[in-house]
């Protein structure tokens, strides 16, 4: 039994303090690391990770043919260090888990970012996770938004991402089931959760993942209050930009 | 020992999404939409960033450029890269802060040859695709005009092999972006006598700027000779010993006499301990301009170099060429002071 999470009804509170419709604290920084295209790193609640850009990058010829295409190729590699979880856990290249987020994210950049400008060439994502607490994908995603804007890649929105869950498991049949937006560790274990992302302000679903499982009614809740969670995300990180460029922009002035 | 306990501080301070003032409240976006004061309203602020997805004006009378498209089905112009907007007549582009370098006809490139096919080299310069330099581009030992001939396609080592570097100049564009180089000029060719420096990746007004002059001498102090400096417009710099070229302003009838096979060698000359110093001391200038997000051109090296040899000259004891600390402080403050 992960834990208890009954008490919830007492009070409206979650474990951590929260209410249901707060999303944890999200702080992030851009151009990190000055010797890559693009960087970023990016805290929500105890969910850390660092993003690096590399690219647009003429992909290596394979036996002389000019690979790609006639747009860029989005690569991700998602490493996990093993300091990370409470449990120190080595996950090999070939983890499944981590091979699926690497393909999502991936499919999601392709289609938001505008390949076409850069033929035959790749961008490649690589993303670092130092310590997680329950919305990785969701971190992953938003760290990798920052990494390309500050990249200079032209893309049609940010990417913002978040979780929400539903209070009730499964089984349970009570009506007073409230959504929760942006699960730590400890309610993802314990609660059917979902990972949304949409684009930008508006209200297009670029990503939604669930593996557990929820009653069909409460679907609609946990995706609003998901969607409603990735416009507060998006207002976070587009503070975060404007700082940095403000910034830029007042150094170049001497 | 009384031990103190310090709260935990974000290694980012947080700010609540509340405290912007009220432009930022809705990130920035006119949530009304349909005012036509949008470009007025931006040009009265100034230096306004951007970001993607942001509606830059929804006024068709505005063409859209780089960095910016139209969704289907409306005339908004939307922003998707962060940066600032630009307006050339009824042209509107965003430059991006922070971007790769984008060739374009007669920039002057530093840059280093990665591949080498049949009849011509792939060059680095920091684009996104590798650049080209066809052997019928570059300056042959021996006469400007001789014919391409078998010979030199299997000798093309011998004029270029993988890791050198070269100053070229970007010759035409292909459809896909990727630029076509020439060396053909006594300005360009193979590069030796010096150290690489790469500042790509910066924008906003900071690193190389496309200006009158991306190539000088420096006559430096402390007996250092003549320092040549390549500004690569696409951020590679290289810095080197000045080499006297025979012949000094050479008539094109006389060209060929010119052009021996030590445009091609990659031996180094002797490089006195004095001059190393001052390329160090040049290239720790540069790096100090970019670190403080300023521009990279020939006004401000010489005047940051200027101020490095004061600084450098104040202090007792033996010269260095450090500018971290203390030093680059020091050497800012002149830089701002005049």
């Amino acid at each position: 039994m992960p834990l208890d999470t009954s008490t919830y009804s007492l009070a409206l509170l979650r474990l951590d303090g929260r209410r249901w419709n707060e999303l944890r604290r999200l702080t992030a920084q851009i151009s990190t690391q000055a010797a890559a295209d693009g960087s970023s790193y990016l805290e929500m609640g105890n969910t850390k990770v660092i993003c690096t850009v590399t690219g647009p990058l003429e992909a290596k010829s394979t036996s002389g043919n000019r690979s790609g295409g006639d747009r860029a190729d989005v690569q991700v590699s998602i490493r996990i260090a093993g300091f990370s979880g409470v449990d120190r856990k080595r996950r090999g290249r070939g983890d499944k888990r981590t091979q699926e987020m690497q393909t999502t994210i991936a499919n999601a950049f392709s289609q938001s970012l505008f390949t076409h400008l850069y033929p035959h060439s790749t961008i490649t994502l690589s993303l670092h996770i130092l310590s997680q607490d329950g919305s990785l994908l969701a971190a992953l995603l938003n760290a990798s938004t920052l990494a390309l804007i500050d990249a200079g890649i032209p893309m049609r929105d940010y990417i913002c991402a978040c979780t929400a869950g539903s209070t009730s498991s499964y089984s349970s049949n009570d009506e007073k089931a409230d959504p929760l937006l942006d699960l730590n560790n400890m309610e993802e274990q314990e609660l059917p959760f979902l990972t949304v992302a949409t684009l930008g302000d508006t209200d297009d679903v670029s990503v939604l993942v669930m593996e557990t499982r929820v009653q069909i009614g409460r679907l609609e809740g946990m995706l609003a209050v998901g969607v409603d969670g990735c416009k507060q995300v998006r207002e976070i990180l587009d503070q975060v930009v404007r700082k940095r460029g403000t910034k830029i922009l007042e150094g170049s002035q001497l | 020992m009384a031990i103190t306990i310090l709260a935990p501080a974000p290694t980012v301070p947080y700010q609540t999404r509340n405290d912007a003032d009220d432009d930022d409240e809705n990130g920035g976006v006119d949530l009304e939409g349909d005012s036509d004061m949008r470009p007025s309203k931006r040009a009265r602020r100034g230096k306004d960033i951007v970001t993607p997805g942001e509606t830059v004006t929804d006024d068709p009378q505005w063409m859209r450029g780089h960095g910016t498209y139209i969704a289907p089905s409306s005339t908004e112009i939307i922003a998707t890269v962060a940066g600032t907007v630009q307006k050339t007549n009824k042209l509107l582009s965003v430059r991006p802060l922070r971007a790769r370098y984008t060739p374009e006809i007669g920039d002057l490139v530093v840059g280093r040859i990665i591949e080498v096919q049949s009849k011509r080299w792939r060059v680095d310069v920091g684009a996104p695709v590798l650049a080209g330099l066809p052997l019928s581009a570059i300056n042959l030992p021996g006469g400007i005009l001789r014919k391409r001939t078998e010979t030199d396609e299997l000798q093309i080592r011998t004029f270029f092999s993988e890791g050198d570097l070269l100053v070229a100049e970007v010759q035409s564009l292909y459809q896909d972006g990727s630029a076509s180089l020439h060396t053909r000029s006594l300005k360009y060719g193979k590069l030796r006598n010096g150290v690489f420096i790469s500042v790509s990746g910066t924008g906003g007004g900071g690193g190389v700027v496309r200006a009158r002059r991306q190539v000088w001498t420096i006559d430096t102090d402390h007996g250092g000779g003549k320092v040549d400096v390549i500004l690569g417009v696409n951020g590679y710099i290289w810095i080197s010993k000045h080499v006297e070229v025979a012949g000094g302003d050479t008539a094109i009838t006389r060209i060929e006499e010119n052009v021996s096979s030590t445009i091609y060698s990659s031996q180094n000359d002797e490089i006195p301990a004095e001059t190393r110093r001052e390329i160090a001391r040049i290239r720790g200038v540069i790096t100090l301009l970019v670190e403080e997000g300023l521009r990279v051109d020939e006004d401000m090296v010489m005047r940051g170099y200027e101020a490095a040899v004061m600084v450098d000259d104040e202090n007792p004891g033996e010269s260095t060429t450090y500018l971290g600390g203390d030093m680059g402080k020091r050497v800012l403050e002149m830089l701002s002071g005049t």
